[in-house]
């Protein structure tokens, strides 16, 4: 009986011992690319950093109507804080091809069914950028338009325009990953038909004296002498 | 009528008549109630004074439907009418502050012409003006035929408010810049020599984008850049009437000084070697006119700066340094007895604005328009001191406005060439 124990004991041992023999080459791989990775993210940004500080990416990230992501960010400035994004997303990278060296089905399913959504995600993160540009452009646009007209409220204007854009650029971008694909559309109509709906009620109804007022005061405007000057 | 075709703005005009001492041409434009009147004035003006030269009169129509050519072509009579074929732009592309598209081709096709008829000299008359006179033809093309100017630039005499773009910027930075006191330098009258012509056909500005709204000052820069004898006539008053699509305020601002400052980086050269400025000498003498009875709601000027500065101090930060932001401050919050913007002051703001137009801080339209409140607010100071002066007591003014532009000078060059010491 005794012999019988000690052959199943040497069976199971040997069994686990094979399977952490099989395992093992895995986890070591694994971990090796995890500090690659890692070593890269590193270099990478510090790389980055100073790339796009000799490029004055921060003074040009302002006039281009970045700086408002890096804001977001804890990041101090924009080169800092596309460095510190660049970093993370090969980190990232590095740990699904970790776990993928792992061997183990769940989670190599999962390194695929991320890499396969990675696309998606830069174009969302295209979007969002591309909209924050726009944004920035018209709602700047508006800003020196509205102050041009004399618009006592063209700060209010201007960041109506700015947050219109944004949403947009939002939505779209959500929509982009599969993020509430049929909530977002319906929510954002919901939004944005009861924002013009109030503002036409409130032109409508309460403000209607005003802006017949601002109108007779802007048509009689073009015939005054300041508007007729010859400035050539 | 003879016909002069060309059917690109590159290609030179084909000509049937071939010579003529003196061209004179009309730009035009949906100008039916004024193009009879200056046609005439022209057509009198050669007869009487250049009566023993071959005179042509051309006219570049920029595609009136309103009868213009028929209004022309009637009121010259017999002494007939070049009537210039030339590209026209397919469509209005967007307000022009003088109205009139196409006009950088019109021009050209008019020099073209010039050269081809080897005409010893060339005038150039506006078609929406109601004072164009006989005497404005003697005075624009004696000066080439027999003194041996090469550039006669008209100077008109106008009221206190009138073309305060010109008397606070476009005239100012022009002298500083160039060395030349020419009063109107984006006048759209003007005559010239054989030899200037040949010089604007040599240019490289026919083809740049602004070209439309950038011509007659580029041709004005031309001229004075080009070692060429310049004067300027006395034309006495002009009475422009406005066209249907006339710009506002801030897009005629943005046209005349982008032309300006778009102008700068080509000629960087020059402008940096000139020192000081030159007189040129007036042919014939304008009419001494009293102080302007219009009355310009100073108050409504001043808040449109002031608003100005609360809204748009930010974006002025991207090319004004800190120190004039505090200026700004401190006439922002000037009641409007003691509002004066000081002239060292304006000439800072107008050549930081040129130097972040050249660097692109920002799309030049936006950097452009938020200049409008800054002259806003400079228009009510100067007209606040003017109100009640004589037309010399205003040259007065505006020679001292001038005399910053030129003491400012060495501010711009050093920003230009040392951008980051002064950031």
């Amino acid at each position: 009986m005794w012999e019988q124990v000690d052959r199943i004991l040497r069976q199971a041992t040997s069994q686990v011992v094979d399977q952490v023999a099989d395992f093992l080459p895995g986890v070591v791989v694994s971990l090796a690319l995890l500090l690659t990775a890692v070593l890269v993210a590193i270099v990478v940004r510090m790389l980055l950093v100073r790339v796009l500080r000799g490029l004055e990416f921060d003074r040009r990230a302002e006039q281009w109507g970045l700086a408002g992501f890096a804001n977001w960010s804890a990041s101090s400035s924009p080169s800092l804080a596309v460095a510190r994004a660049t970093s993370w997303v090969i980190f990232f990278m590095g740990v699904l091809v970790s776990l993928t060296a792992l061997n183990a089905t769940i989670p190599s399913r999962l390194a695929m069914s991320m890499f396969e959504y990675v696309p998606h995600m830069l174009a969302a993160l295209m979007i969002l950028v591309a909209g924050g540009i726009i944004a920035r452009l018209l709602a700047r646009s508006a800003l020196i338009g509205a102050v041009n007209m004399r618009i006592q409220s063209a700060r209010l204007i201007s960041l109506a325009v700015k947050w219109l854009v944004l949403l947009v650029a939002i939505a779209m971008a959500l929509d982009h990953l599969g993020i509430g694909r049929s909530i977002l559309p319906i929510a954002f109509g919901i939004v944005f038909g009861g924002v013009v709906l109030a503002a036409a009620l409130a032109v409508g109804l309460g403000a209607r004296d005003l802006v017949s007022r601002t109108l007779e005061q802007k048509l009689d405007e073009s015939s005054r002498p300041n508007d007729r000057v010859d400035h050539v | 009528m003879a016909s002069i075709g060309s059917n690109s703005s590159i290609q030179e005009a084909e000509v049937n008549v071939t010579h003529a001492d003196i061209v004179v041409a009309i730009a035009a434009y949906n100008d039916v109630r004024t193009v009879g009147a200056v046609a005439r004035a022209v057509r009198d003006g050669l007869a009487k004074f250049f009566g023993s030269h071959e005179a042509r009169i051309l006219l570049a129509d920029a595609g009136s439907t309103d009868g213009t050519l028929e209004a022309a072509r009637c009121a010259v009579g017999d002494m007939g009418l070049i009537e210039l074929t030339y590209q026209r732009p397919a469509a209005m592309s967007g307000v022009l502050y003088h109205g009139h598209p196409g006009r950088a081709e019109a021009l050209r096709a008019i020099v073209q012409t010039a050269h081809r008829l080897n005409a010893k000299a060339c005038a150039l008359v506006d078609a929406s003006l109601h004072s164009a006179a006989p005497a404005w033809i003697e005075r624009l093309i004696a000066p080439v035929l027999t003194d041996g100017f090469d550039y006669v630039s008209p100077y008109y005499v106008r009221h206190a408010h009138e073309g305060l773009i010109t008397k606070g910027i476009v005239y100012p930075m022009f002298r500083a810049l160039y060395g030349v006191r020419l009063r109107q330098p984006a006048a759209q009258e003007f005559g010239c020599s054989a030899r200037l012509v040949s010089h604007y056909l040599e240019q490289n500005f026919w083809d740049r984008d602004q070209t439309s709204v950038g011509v007659d000052l580029w041709l004005a820069v031309a001229a004075a850049t080009g070692g060429f004898g310049l004067c300027e006539a006395a034309l006495g008053v002009r009475q422009p009437a406005s066209r249907e699509t006339p710009a506002d305020l801030s897009t005629t601002l943005a046209q005349i000084v982008g032309a300006l400052f778009m102008d700068l980086e080509d000629r960087v050269d020059v402008w940096q070697r000139t020192r000081g400025s030159a007189a040129v000498p007036i042919v014939g003498a304008g009419p001494e006119i009293g102080p302007d009875g219009a009355s310009l709601n100073l108050e409504r000027l001043i808040e449109s700066f002031r608003l100005g500065y609360r809204e748009l101090r930010e974006i002025w930060t991207w090319v004004l340094p800190p120190r004039t932001i505090v200026d700004l401050r401190k006439l922002s919050e000037a009641p409007l007895e003691r509002f004066q913007f000081d002239d060292r002051l304006w000439a800072g703001i107008i050549y930081d604005f040129a130097f972040g137009y050249n660097l692109r801080v920002m799309p030049p339209d936006h950097l452009l328009r938020s200049l409008t409140p800054l002259y806003t607010g400079w228009m009510a100071s100067f007209i606040l001191q003017v109100r009640n002066a004589t037309s010399s007591q205003v040259e007065e003014r505006v020679e001292q406005v001038c005399l910053a532009f030129e003491a400012q000078k060495r501010y711009l060059i050093s920003r230009w060439r040392w951008p980051e010491r002064l950031r």
